[in-house]
């Protein structure tokens, strides 16, 4: 088994990794900088004596990318799996950011994982692929001040399921994660804390999204929304009228945002 | 002078020893996590001890990267003759959730095991000429638990209490293993059980149940300053003290699973892997 992670890291690639390699698979990282995909890669040899392979890439920079499956060809390598992981947000309202950020968002989670899913596809190995493709559980709804993030996990939640279906005869299957808060960094759990009783409610183990992830990918499902709670809050989402729900939502991270101001960055620790 | 080596020095337990350590008239060398809790932690020391001689060194030790800038640093601070006669590896956490540092372990076992197993290797010529200590902040969690060897990193079924326990039977084990491995050194490894203490440990980056659980419990423990003292003493007394495992100055009882010798080395030598070190001298890959 090869597996490609972007994004890998970060918090939740980091995991997916780990989770790959403890399962004997070979791996293939891919993040914007280098010394930080070289620890991951270290780690991981150290602690399951798979291969690691670790190229960095900025993946909305086309030369880059184009070097990137170069280099996957130059290596002859056959991948099978992908685990589409990048994605950013930046935390603010639509007018409080500069429109570059706004538009950074689509370029990583969007653009990105449209170009690395085409090129991955074309380098798969015939009998069977795996893709993971990382919505959220924001795409279930439209989220007032992170109006754009939301969007663009919405984005992939759609496309993700609709490209399982068009792929289903080519042995290939896509599943969408649609996690809820992960604690991955000091700044995700600050974020989490922040949102009170909803953060903890929310909140899904890394490890146990990382483990079922896989094992539902690759049984074919197409949807992944981890733990109960999410579950429930999803269904709500389809019954309640989306410019309700937008309200509702809007009175929540503007609580959230205002508390997360109040803890304050440098007091995580 | 004495110089002793404190990590997780800028709150709790940690500063509350480099306090008293300070007040004892050895050079202390701190580690914090953050730059900013490093001077706060320094202006609140010169405010304690005002002629306390105190350098503090930033680094995030769950990662092994900033373990071996911190180590480096720390060997540009200590005296010429290269001597440093305690380490103490105190700087420890609690995660309520699994969740991975930059080398990709999990973070209670990178951080409150092989940070110090890591800080330890780095600093082992410098301990041996003082005929130094090796002290680990240990709990009495140590017991009624064992090393979880089909997934020491807990990432398939995580829980934070048992990750947090066998953290703590980590300490017990490695210092055991150091005083049986380099019994002939004159270095001297102990554990410190410090009893329930009144810090912020269970607070922060736990959130939510943890927290909230931990904000009651930790109000029935006692001031960090009372624990202190046991640091100074397993630093300080001569002769140095026989037994392992100390509480309030005095031996304690501790788990008997800690005198299996096979965990102990198994332990060391995973340690060692997974820092990419051997303690011999000899090559890693």
């Amino acid at each position: 088994m090869m597996v490609l992670v972007t994004g890998a890291s970060g918090g939740l690639g980091r995991a997916m990794a780990v989770e790959c390699a403890r399962r004997g698979y070979d791996l293939l990282l891919t993040d914007i900088a280098d010394a930080p995909l070289l620890r991951i890669k270290q780690g991981i040899e150290r602690q399951f004596g798979v291969t690691v392979e670790a190229k960095a890439c900025d993946l909305t920079n086309d030369q880059e990318l184009a070097a990137f499956f170069k280099y996957i060809d130059g290596e002859q390598i056959h991948l099978d799996m992908l685990l589409n992981i990048a994605g950013i947000d930046y935390e603010g309202g639509f007018l409080s950011q500069p429109s570059a950020n706004i538009t950074r968002i689509v370029q990583v989670n969007i653009e990105a994982t449209l170009k690395v899913t085409h090129a991955a596809l074309e380098r798969r190995r015939k009998e069977r692929f795996t893709i993971v493709i990382v919505s959220s559980l924001a795409s279930q709804y439209p989220i007032p001040l992170k109006a754009t993030y939301a969007a663009s996990k919405r984005f992939l939640l759609d496309f993700s399921i609709a490209l399982a279906q068009e792929l289903k005869h080519e042995n290939v299957n896509v599943l969408a994660l649609c996690p809820g808060g992960l604690p991955t960094t000091p700044e995700a759990l600050l974020g989490i804390a922040a949102q009170g009783i909803w953060g903890d409610l929310t909140t899904n183990d890394l490890g146990e999204v990382a483990r079922k992830t896989i094992t539902a990918a690759l049984k074919g499902k197409r949807v992944y929304i981890p733990g109960c709670v999410n579950g429930i809050l999803r269904i709500l989402g389809r019954t309640v009228p989306n410019t309700l729900v937008a309200k509702l939502l809007y009175k929540r991270w503007k609580d959230a945002q205002g508390r997360w101001e109040a803890i304050g960055a440098g007091r995580i620790r | 002078m004495k110089t002793v080596v404190i990590t997780g020095a800028t709150s709790g337990i940690g500063l509350a020893a480099a306090k008293a350590l300070a007040a004892s008239g050895a050079r202390v060398i701190g580690v914090g996590r953050t730059k900013e809790t490093c001077e706060k932690a320094k202006a609140d020391l010169m405010t304690a001890v005002p002629n306390a001689d105190i350098i503090y060194v930033q680094g995030d030790l769950s990662s092994q990267t900033d373990v071996n800038a911190a180590a480096d640093q720390i060997q540009s601070f200590l005296p010429l003759d290269g001597c440093l006669n305690a380490l103490i590896n105190n700087a420890g956490g609690v995660r309520s959730g699994y969740t991975t540092t930059a080398d990709g372990y999990e973070l209670q076992f990178a951080l409150n095991h092989l940070a110090g197993f890591l800080l330890t290797y780095r600093l082992w010529e410098n301990l041996k000429k003082a005929k130094g200590r090796v002290i680990f902040t240990g709990s009495n969690s140590h017991k009624k638990t064992r090393m979880h060897w089909s997934d020491v990193m807990y990432s398939k079924h995580y829980s934070c209490l048992m990750a947090y326990k066998q953290s703590k039977l980590c300490n017990m084990l490695l210092a055991k293993e150091i005083n049986r491995r380099f019994e002939d050194s004159g270095v001297k490894a102990y554990v410190v059980d410090p009893g329930l203490v009144n810090t912020s440990i269970g607070n922060k980056q736990t959130g939510g149940i943890v927290s909230a659980f931990w904000s009651v419990r930790r109000k029935h423990g006692d001031l960090p300053e009372y624990t202190a003292q046991t640091y100074v003493y397993l630093c300080n007394q001569m002769p140095a003290p026989y037994w392992l495992y100390y509480h309030a100055c005095k031996p304690a009882n501790y788990d008997k699973r800690v005198d299996n010798e096979q965990d102990a080395q198994r332990l060391f030598e995973l340690s060692e892997q997974l820092c990419g070190i051997r303690f011999d001298g000899g090559d890693v890959k």
